[in-house]
């Protein structure tokens, strides 16, 4: 079978959806949403380099390349504010983190 | 110049609201006054630079104000020669006043916020008369108004001032409902509210007609009708003149420059402003004269029977203001601009007056409970007199010689005589000046006689005789409105009376130099050979309005009436009040309905209340026992109050605090959107 | 023109940022701790710096970087009342992070960083230039949220805008990554170009995701669910940050791509902007009801003021860009002058955020009493306080449209957001006295009294917003 475009746009979606499911579903460890986070930019960028090799430009791995830099970025930053959530709280569970609300 | 001229009083409203209780009271006056002398001196050379000298007039654009479509609005001074004129008027009188006011309100504890609102009121009189286009105009009026309501409202503990300020407040409501709507008519018509683009367009637009209500009016007959609706309730005119008399419960000074010589005049200069437009509005000149000739009678009539020394002088007010209308009708703006001019001095010079002679009484204001008053306070008797003079017109018919109301007024009366060749209404207004005149001379010296003249108190006993007729009548109560504020240890008159400190008689000598020589020095230039060097333009008159020539080639009885009626008018209150004191009391029993009639002011308040206050107040009974009580609060919004609380309820339980949730509902966001995309939205 | 002409002309405010931040970073470096009032003024300065080179810099138009970076009216614009909001957050902070023991020269920094952020997304003009400024605003926002690290409710205030901000990255992402595909560029000009017609179901989704991910960044429903618990958590000058100087780029950037990569399909992303504004000026006047928590209650608040910036944007016009941009300049110092008052709030050395604790103001400090009170007024929308022309610019706008539905629903959410500004009227006025808050330093009394001055003035001279607004406006079309 050919490999085309649409294969990689639904491994794309897919992957997307594993990803948002992941935050949304996950009620125990918040490393987890930082995975499913991860995921979703992963769907990004599989989309992306499959439409630039597509169309023969490649600005979308030049973009690509700018989402890996800034998601590892992103990652550190978000585990820094982990972190310190533990530090206070002495819990990462997804359920725990609900003291602001209403 | 001209900025600092209308901004100078702004600072030091600033300087007097902000920091007034830091910096104290004497601070606070001393500088709001300082401000003001440097503003009348600024304004003075203006007069000189521009309506007297080769000045030419200019409208200087500060700033755009706003732009929507069509309709855009500058911050812009204009001055000319009308402007220049009511430049030295506000801020001379102005400087005046706060002068006089360091002495009249010495006792008052919140003295800084008196200053501060008068320097507020001349801040806003300034933008108005300096206004180059409507809705500045507007701004300016809106501004006195509200400075007007504050000071009328002074001393806020007491029920009747507030009383007369909500009163003050709702009749002139009425009157700029009538201002706005003739703004809007005016863009309507011309599409712009400057005032050179508005006078450039109106040529074009005269005779056209426009369809209201199922009938066609002519449409700029329409528009100055409106725009005159509203100098009707700036000007107490007849039908909205109820507000004015009720408004001195403001302190003395206030009366002075605001119920006399300046804001109440508003209505005057716009007709004078708007002369281009009104011009071509024949039908509501007409209009104007009826009014004026009547307010000018009919205030004229109830200033007879005031016990009260200031609602006698407002009453003078609402006439003379009446006179100025009948000038302007008649199509001689520059006879009601220069009445205008010489009423500021003598009018604010009867008021400070006045003031002085109750601060001489410990507040009392009740005139027949003064008299003999002429040898304890001898200054503040010369200037009455000099006031009282100047208002009835005292002069020598045929020469150069009066003082300053006698050139203005008698000029008034002889271009309604002249203009009534054209217009039938005018001779009305002819009658009922002279008529006036008459009447004015006699109350005036009724003033003069009954406070400064008589036995000290023994008029005291007379007075009770007087009171036993009209016992629990309207305007009695009103009479009895002692300027009581602050003052609550002193007694009625038991100290004996003394002359006023010299800080309150300076202002008085002042404004008697304008009361004697305004007339003579200027009449020239408003309205003689000077007219055009004068006004430069500032004023228009048809090509067919020949009235200030037409004035001058009358019968010379008309040029006497005006004398005899004032001397026969003196003649009358001589007799009635020295010779023959009694007669009034006699006359009063003699046609007690009459009386009654006067002086409870032709029963308008009590026509008023039955025609608009009690159905208005029915009105809103029934809506709120009825509308609100029953049908709202029973149906409605305790219902949507519940709704809209089950709404937050519910919006506040989405908000669990879990993260989880949040991620969610964007998902669902981003479903919905797509749904509400493809179903088609909202359109 | 060369390089670095074009850079000295159109670059000027993000160059000073720039190098003044890794200065910054030095000097905090060097002196550890007690660099803290020191990298502020400096920070202040900075910013400052970057309004004067606004102000008396270039006025033409200009593309840099390849296309990358727009330099326009309406970039100017806004960038101005970033900085503004950044500038006056840094002036107010200073005293509450002393006081808080949070006094680190970090904060200034981060400011300045993520305002540098902010620039480059008002002036991005592809699509990775709009991420990488998103990026750079948020993962400093992030960092911010969680400034105070030993309080448990400033940590779950940056947990949860760390981790609802990566997943509308993810979907601005996503969306990018379509609109790439499907038109072959991701400049903003070349989208415009390749999307006529019916657009595919590609660009749709795309459409969607990307203004999802940036009605994220304004907090517009339903997409601020973060916005009430981290305006709660989050140190009080930081939320002052949040509600003023981000909002600004997000509205821009998404005025700027919805009429210069889309305005083939205006029709259907409209649609999108109806749904959003309705939903957020809904939910910001009725969710807000309740609340006992002023800074909660200005979440709700400038949830509900987001959706009316859209109303305008939803006209679809150069009338409606123009009331975008008068309702940004006046939600601004709206929001500035409130957060000035609630840094007061201060009994006996703590602060308080409850709205009872301003019980009786009137008596306790009249002159703030008056001076919030007048705030809560505009943010109500009464004339002829500043608020209410900025309502009124943008449903003028939706009404000549002629989105009536629209603007009727948001005349009726004014009118009930109206009943929680007044009650906090009510409070400050009629109710008994709480303690009276602490003297407050001159900075937070000036912002106070300036906003104010400006809010109760709009109406006499409102011509240097107003034209402003309307050449920015004109640069977009």
């Amino acid at each position: 079978m050919v490999v085309d475009l649409t294969h990689y746009l639904v491994v794309s979606a897919i992957v997307f959806t594993l990803g948002v499911a992941g935050i949304i579903l996950n009620r125990k460890n918040i490393i987890i949403i930082l995975m499913s986070v991860e995921l979703i930019l992963l769907a990004v960028n599989i989309n992306l380099v499959a439409f630039s090799a597509s169309l023969g430009d490649l600005t979308g791995q030049v973009f690509a390349l700018f989402i890996l830099t800034v998601a590892a970025a992103e990652a550190a930053i978000g585990l820094a504010i982990l972190v310190t959530y533990f530090r206070n709280r002495g819990t990462i569970a997804v359920e725990d983190i609900n003291s602001l609300k209403g | 110049m001209i900025q600092a001229i209308v901004f100078l009083p702004l600072i030091g409203f600033l300087i007097a609201g902000l920091f007034g209780r830091r910096i104290g009271a004497r601070a606070s006056e001393l500088v709001t006054t300082t401000l003001l002398f440097i503003a009348a001196g600024f304004s003075w050379i203006v007069f000189f630079d521009v309506a007297l000298g080769h000045g030419h007039a200019s409208a200087p654009v500060l700033a755009n104000w706003f732009t929507s479509g069509k309709l855009s609005v500058d911050w812009a001074l204009r001055v000319d020669s009308l402007t220049a004129v009511m430049l030295v008027v506000v801020n001379t009188v102005s400087a005046l006043v706060h002068f006089y006011s360091i002495g009249y309100m010495h006792e008052d504890p919140s003295r800084p916020r008196f200053f501060a609102y008068l320097s507020l009121f001349t801040f806003a009189m300034l933008s108005l008369v300096t206004a180059d286009n409507l809705v500045q105009m507007f701004f300016g009026w809106e501004g006195v108004g509200l400075a007007s309501y504050l000071l009328i409202g002074f001393w806020y503990q007491k029920p009747s001032a507030n009383a007369a300020a909500i009163k003050a407040f709702v009749v002139n409501r009425v009157g700029d409902f009538g201002f706005a709507l003739g703004i809007f008519l005016v863009f309507q018509l011309t599409q712009s509210l400057s005032f050179e683009q508005v006078f450039a367009a109106v040529p074009g637009i005269a005779g056209h007609k426009i369809h209201v209500f199922g009938a066609d009016f002519d449409a700029l007959t329409l528009a100055t009708f409106l725009l005159f609706i509203g100098a009707m309730g700036k000007s107490a005119q007849f039908l909205l003149h109820t507000w004015l008399p009720d408004a001195m419960e403001g302190p003395t000074p206030v009366s002075a420059l605001i119920h006399a010589a300046t804001m109440v005049t508003a209505g005057v200069f716009m007709v004078a402003r708007l002369s281009p437009i009104f011009e071509y509005a024949p039908d509501t000149l007409a209009f104007v004269t009826l009014i004026g000739a009547i307010t000018a009678f009919f205030a004229a009539t109830i200033g007879l029977v005031q016990n009260d020394i200031k609602r006698v002088i407002a009453y003078s007010t609402c006439s003379q203001l009446g006179y100025m209308f009948v000038a302007e009708g008649v199509g001689a703006y520059s006879l009601g601009v220069f009445h205008l001019f010489t009423h500021a001095f003598f009018k604010a010079l009867l008021f400070l007056g006045a003031g002085s002679v109750i601060h001489a009484m410990h507040h009392e204001q009740d005139m027949r409970n003064m008299g003999g008053l002429w040898n304890k306070i001898p200054f503040t008797f010369a200037m009455m007199t000099i006031g009282t003079l100047a208002l009835t017109g005292v002069g020598i018919p045929g020469t150069e010689l009066g003082f300053a109301g006698f050139f203005s007024k008698d000029a008034i009366i002889e271009a309604a005589f002249a203009a009534g060749e054209h217009r039938s209404v005018a001779y009305l207004a002819f009658i009922s000046t002279v008529v006036a005149a008459g009447l004015t001379s006699f109350y005036s010296w009724r003033l003069v006689f009954m406070t400064f003249f008589g036995k000290a108190k023994e008029s005291h006993a007379d007075a009770r005789a007087a009171h036993g007729h009209d016992d629990h009548t309207h305007a009695d109560a009103h009479a009895h409105g002692h300027d009581d504020h602050a003052h609550d240890d002193h007694g009625h008159g038991h100290h004996a009376p003394h002359e006023s400190p010299i800080v309150m008689l300076i202002p008085l000598a002042v404004l008697a130099v304008g009361a004697v020589a305004a007339g003579a020095v200027f009449m020239g230039d408003f309205a003689g050979h000077g007219y055009d060097e004068f006004w430069k333009g500032a004023l228009y008159t048809g090509h067919d309005n020949h009235i200030l020539h037409a004035m001058h080639e009358i019968p010379h009885w008309v040029s006497y009436a005006a004398t005899v009626m004032m001397i026969l008018g003196f003649l009358g209150a001589f007799f009635v009040y020295q010779l023959a004191p009694g007669t009034a009391q006699k006359i009063a029993h003699a046609f007690p309905r009459l009386y009654r009639f006067l002086l409870n002011k032709w029963y308008f308040d009590e026509l008023y209340d039955a025609i608009f206050v009690r159905p208005a107040f029915a009105l809103g009974r029934l809506l709120w026992k009825g509308g609100d009580g029953r049908i709202i609060d029973g149906l409605g919004p305790d219902g949507i109050a519940a709704r809209v609380v089950d709404g937050a309820r519910l919006a506040v339980k989405l908000q669990t605090g879990y993260v989880y949730h949040y991620a969610f509902a964007m998902l669902i966001g981003v479903a919905a959107v797509v749904t509400w995309f493809v179903a088609g939205g909202l359109r | 023109m060369s390089f670095s002409t074009a850079l000295a002309h159109h670059f000027l405010p993000e160059t000073i940022l720039a190098l003044g931040v890794l200065a910054l970073i030095l000097i905090g470096a060097w002196r550890g701790t007690r660099a803290f009032g020191l990298v502020n003024e400096l920070a202040a300065g900075l910013l400052g710096l970057a309004i004067l080179a606004l102000f008396f810099g270039q006025t033409s138009e200009a593309s840099l970087f390849e296309g990358a970076f727009v330099d326009d009216a309406f970039a100017r614009f806004v960038k101005v009342l970033t900085l503004v909001g950044s500038l006056v957050t840094v002036l107010m902070s200073r005293d509450y992070l002393q006081r808080a023991k949070l006094g680190n020269f970090e904060f200034p920094v981060l400011v300045v960083l993520s305002t540098i952020g902010m620039l480059l997304l008002v002036s991005a003009d592809n699509l990775i230039a709009l991420y990488l400024g998103i990026e750079l605003m948020s993962l400093a926002l992030y960092v911010a949220a969680a400034f105070d690290r030993d309080d448990a409710r400033a940590s779950e205030a940056g947990l949860k805008y760390f981790v609802l901000g990566a997943l509308s990255s993810g979907m601005l992402l996503y969306g990018a990554s379509l609109l790439y595909g499907f038109s072959g560029t991701i400049s903003f000009d070349g989208i415009a170009k390749a999307i006529t017609g019916a657009p595919p179901l590609g660009v749709i989704f795309g459409l969607v995701f990307v203004l999802a991910g940036l009605a994220f960044k304004m907090s517009a429903a339903p997409f601020h669910m973060w916005t009430p618990d981290v305006y709660e958590g989050a140190p009080t000058p930081v939320t002052a940050f949040f509600a003023s100087a981000p909002k600004m780029a997000a509205v821009a950037i998404t005025t700027r791509i919805v009429f210069t990569a889309f305005p083939g399909i205006v029709g259907q992303w409209q649609q999108i902007v109806i749904f959003l504004a309705i939903a957020s000026m809904l939910l910001g006047s009725f969710a807000a009801i309740g609340q006992t928590s002023i800074k909660r209650l200005m979440a709700y608040s400038s949830i509900g003021h987001m959706g009316f910036a859209l109303v305008g944007l939803a006209a679809g016009n150069e009338a409606g860009v123009r009331g975008v941009a008068i309702y940004l300049a006046i939600y601004l110092v709206m929001t500035l002058g409130a957060f000035a008052a609630i840094l007061q709030m201060r009994v006996e050395g703590r602060p308080v955020e409850k709205i009872s604790d301003l019980s009786g103001l009137s008596r306790n400090n009249g002159t703030a009493a008056f001076f919030l009170a007048m705030l809560m007024f505009s943010l109500a929308g009464v004339p002829p306080l500043a608020g209410f022309f900025a309502k009124y610019y943008v449903l003028l706008a939706a009404v000549d449209a002629g989105l009536y539905p629209l603007a009727i629903i948001g005349v009726l959410a004014s009118a009930i957001s109206a009943f929680y500004y007044l009650r906090v009227v009510k409070v400050i006025y009629f109710d008994e006295p709480a303690p009276a808050f602490d003297q407050s330093p001159l900075s937070l009394r000036a912002v106070l009294a300036v906003s104010t001055v400006f809010l109760l003035g709009f109406w006499l001279y409102p011509a240097p917003v107003v034209e402003a607004a309307t050449a920015a406006a004109k640069s977009l079309f």
